[in-house]
Formats: structure tokens, C-alpha cells, sequence
């Protein structure tokens, strides 16, 4: 049984790296490609830098904008696709639509969003909002499932009704998980993000495409650098906040 | 105040846990459930207040039907019904306070409370009620900074916040030492002598029943195995209780099976 597993495991890898046309010797004939192409880029040119920095700016606005109309928005979403707390008939339901709408990347909604508003930061922010709400929703309904239910009977017990139920016994256990969950997701949204401007999104990404296509190397790795340093400055600010909360 | 009637509770998959109960307890009696673990003790109680929904018979609970409630009779119901939990059953990240006041929200007006509002007056009660079990000073703490002992006055406290005719109280003690039972226990029984409150607690040790209880009432497999005053426990009865067939019947109380 295992060794039929590893050997159909095997065969299906072999197929894949054929279908994809994977070659070890293709990526070695390339690597002075990527030397020539890493040498043009050096040294940054530092002239671009003031756009770089608005770029990353406007970066971090799309994802702290969106993550945090999510993270309001994944609230009623999270209780009601939670399978202790919501009613069956609204549970399933609830559970197939996150799982629907999440199974579709950032970047998608970007391109959708671009489409119906324009280009610029606001389908940016947009599209965070369509991802983050059903990831944070998945996210939240999961801690609510995960709750002692001591608690939740000692609340249920005074005479208290469904939503101070809610209130009382189950908030207070969830809260610190879900600000940890939008902290994560602020950081994972920041990198996303850098991508949006690719496709008109506004952003970072697209100075950095704009110099690419320019063949602006030096350009581009400045606008590269920033992208660099603004992801670890926000993902040490969050995890430093995170380690707090638990 | 209590009178229940042919209560029957099966728990999913198919476990019959309360097996026909007939019982009927008068205002201001301190009942002590007796029976081994798996007897029913924690179903019944939680019948009570429909923590556990009973599969057939009635229970009414100072005056008002708990059985056959809508939603907004049994929260009326529940309220009257203080609950004690062998685990205490506190929200540990919030304050000693708010926990306390937890137990007013079948009273306060339930839109301002969900922004954790609460009126002057049941602030004044909760922190009285506080008080009563010796730990105002302890109001402002996170609860979970709290030892057991001081957890369950706290959840005693709540219990009081309610108002209530009646307490349950499902093992109280039994997450907790020796000396603690005794404290615990004392606490009840003045709350019972004082203020005239029914007190239902399940027990699981056979010493500390006999000392506290007006009246004693043995479960055996969901049903009642024996009822009558502390003074009637005769070794007889205590085999009627615990005795059976898996294994030795426990002559003393059987103590350290179910603490931590």
C-alpha cells in the first residue's frame, strides 16, 4: 500500500516536471542572465526613491484600509459559519459561501475590481476587502468553535439572551485570537498588496512595473529595496503586537 | 419550589442519563445529590434550567414552568436559578467585576448591556454581592489571576447577582482541596441559613453531604436510590447509593477520583 503510494507518487511528479517543461541545465545555461540582470540593477538609483516611498505609503494604506473594513465586515460572517453557534440551516450556507468566495485570490478581485471602478488605490482596497472578509470570517468561526463552552453555559444560565450569550460568554474568549488573526492578515495583505499595482491597483507594484518595462533596472531595484524594508517593518511592528495578545 | 415529574433524560448517542424522576423540594431546604460518578447527578442538574434539554416529563422552578417555556418564560425561569459549576465557569479574561455582573443580564436591558453597560444599582449589587464572599477587594483582577477557591466565590458571587429562589451547585467542591471544600461549603449553607435560599449541590463525598444537608438524595443509574434526612444514611443506604456492580462500593467517601 505505501509502496504503491510513494511509486504513483513518483510517476505523477515525473509527469509534472515533463508537462512543465522543468530542466535543471535549462536554469543553469540561464544563471549569467540572472547575474547580467542583477549587475544592471546595481547601483539603486536613489533619484527615484520620494516615489518609491509614496508608492509603498499608498501600499500600506490599501491594506490597512481593507483589513480593516474586513475585519468588521467578518464579523456577523464568522458567528454565522460557526457550527456551535449558528443554527444549522444558516450554518451550511454560511460555510459554502466563505469557502467559495476565498477560493478566489486578491489579485483576481483586483483585475474584477479595476474593471468596474477604474484604476487607481480604491480597487485596491477593494479587493483586499473581498479576500480578507471571507478569509478573516473562516478564521473567526474557527476560534468560535474552539471556545470552552464552561463559560457559555454559566452566561446561559443567568437568563441572558442569544447575543449577550454572545456577548459574554463567547467574545470575550474569541477577541484576542481575532485581533491576532487581522494583525496576520494585515501582513499578508501588505505583501498582496505589493502586487495590486501590477494590475492597476495602485500601489507600490506599479512603480516597480513601470521601471521593469522601462528597463529601468536601477530604478526598479530601488523601488525594490523599499518593498523589502516596508514588509519587515510591518511584519515586526505586527508580530511584536501579536506576541502581546497571547 | 422545585417539583419535577417524571423527568427522563437520554443524552446522544443513546446514554439514558436521568432515568425517571419524581421529586418535589420545599422553599429553603439544602438538598444534597449523592451518587457515583455516571449516576445522573450533572444531567439532572442541568435539566433543571434546560441546560440539558429533558427528552419527557415537567419541572417547575419557583412557580414558573421550566418544561414547556418559550424562549423568553425560560430565561425568566433561569434567571431564579443560580448555578454553581464544578469548574467555576468564569470568562477568565474579564474582571472579577464584570464577571459578578454577568449575573444581572437576565434582569438589565439587554441593548446597553451589549456595550457592557450596566445600571448604577446592579454595578452597587454585584459589588455587595462580592462582598458577601469576602473578595471586594479582588474586583478590579482578571479572574484568571484568581485561585480556585477565590474562582468559585466569585462564581458564587454571580449566583447571588441573580436574585435567585433557588442555587444549584454541580460538584462544588470537587476541583478543590479539603480545607476550601469546608470554606465553600460554609459559604452555601449561610447563604442557605440567611437568606432562606433552596440550595440543590451534588456531592460526591459522602462526609461533606452528611454534614451540610437538610436532606440527602441518592442517585443510582438516573434514578432515585434514596431520600430522606442525613440522619436515615445508614451504611445500608450508603450501599443502596454507591454500591454496585463495577466494583467495591466506596464505604468512605470516595474522595480523590474526580480532582485535579
Amino acid at each position: 500500500m505505501r509502496r504503491a503510494a510513494i511509486f504513483v507518487s513518483l510517476v505523477v511528479l515525473a509527469w509534472v516536471a515533463w508537462d512543465t517543461g522543468a530542466d535543471p541545465w535549462r536554469l543553469a545555461r540561464g544563471l549569467p542572465w540572472i547575474a547580467d540582470f542583477l549587475r544592471r540593477m546595481l547601483p539603486p538609483d536613489p533619484s527615484v526613491l520620494p516615489a518609491a516611498l509614496k508608492g509603498a505609503l499608498l501600499t500600506v494604506e490599501i491594506a490597512l484600509l481593507g483589513t480593516a473594513v474586513a475585519a468588521v465586515l467578518a464579523l456577523p460572517l464568522g458567528f454565522l459559519s460557526a457550527r456551535n453557534v449558528a443554527p444549522a440551516p444558516i450554518f451550511y450556507p454560511a460555510r459554502t459561501v466563505l469557502n467559495l468566495f476565498r477560493s478566489v485570490d486578491t489579485l483576481v478581485y483586483a483585475l474584477i475590481f479595476v474593471a468596474a471602478v477604474g484604476l487607481g488605490p480604491f480597487p485596491g482596497v477593494l479587493a483586499v476587502i473581498a479576500y480578507t472578509t471571507t478569509s478573516l470570517a473562516k478564521l473567526y468561526s474557527e476560534a468560535i468553535e474552539g471556545i470552552e463552552p464552561g463559560p457559555v453555559d454559566a452566561i446561559t444560565a443567568t437568563g441572558a439572551t442569544r447575543l449577550q450569550i454572545l456577548r459574554f460568554g463567547v467574545l470575550p474568549q474569541v477577541l484576542p485570537l481575532f485581533l491576532s488573526y487581522i494583525l496576520y492578515r494585515l501582513e499578508t495583505n501588505i505583501r498582496a498588496a505589493t502586487i495590486l499595482g501590477f494590475v492597476g491597483a495602485g500601489g507600490i507594484g506599479f512603480y516597480l512595473q513601470t521601471y521593469l518595462r522601462m528597463i529601468d533596472y536601477p530604478a526598479a531595484s530601488t523601488v525594490l529595496l523599499v518593498t523589502i524594508a516596508m514588509v519587515m517593518v510591518v511584519d515586526a511592528a505586527s508580530s511584536r503586537l501579536r506576541a502581546r495578545l497571547v | 419550589m422545585i417539583e419535577v415529574a417524571g423527568l427522563r433524560v437520554v443524552l446522544p448517542p443513546a446514554v439514558v442519563a436521568v432515568d425517571g424522576i419524581d421529586l418535589a423540594i420545599q422553599s429553603g431546604e439544602f438538598v444534597v445529590i449523592l451518587g457515583r460518578s455516571g449516576s445522573g447527578k450533572t444531567t439532572f442538574l442541568r435539566a433543571l434550567n434546560r441546560l440539558v434539554e429533558p427528552t419527557a416529563g415537567r419541572v417547575r422552578v419557583a412557580g414558573r414552568a421550566v418544561t414547556g417555556a418559550g424562549p423568553a418564560e425560560l430565561r425568566a425561569a433561569r434567571r431564579q436559578i443560580g448555578v454553581i459549576f464544578q469548574q467555576f465557569n468564569l470568562v477568565r479574561r474579564a474582571s472579577v467585576l464584570d464577571n459578578v455582573l454577568a449575573g444581572r443580564l437576565g434582569y438589565v436591558a439587554p441593548v446597553p448591556s451589549l456595550a457592557g453597560r450596566f445600571p448604577a444599582a446592579d454595578r452597587t449589587l454585584a459589588r455587595e454581592c462580592l462582598g458577601r464572599v469576602g473578595l471586594a477587594h479582588l474586583a478590579e483582577r482578571r479572574a484568571d489571576t484568581l485561585s480556585g477557591g477565590e474562582q468559585q466565590r466569585v462564581a458564587i458571587a454571580r449566583a447571588l447577582a441573580q436574585a435567585p429562589s433557588v442555587i444549584l451547585a454541580d460538584e462544588p467542591t470537587a476541583s478543590l482541596d479539603p480545607a476550601l471544600t469546608t470554606e465553600i461549603m460554609g459559604i452555601l449553607r449561610s447563604i442557605n441559613v440567611e437568606r432562606g435560599l433552596t440550595l440543590v449541590v451534588s456531592q460526591h463525598q459522602l462526609e461533606t453531604a452528611l454534614a451540610y444537608a437538610t436532606r440527602i438524595v441518592g442517585l443510582r443509574r438516573g434514578r432515585v436510590s434514596f431520600d430522606g434526612p442525613p440522619a436515615a444514611v445508614t451504611p445500608a443506604v450508603v450501599d443502596a447509593i454507591y454500591g454496585g456492580e463495577e466494583g467495591n462500593p466506596p464505604r468512605v467517601p470516595l474522595d480523590r477520583g474526580e480532582r485535579q
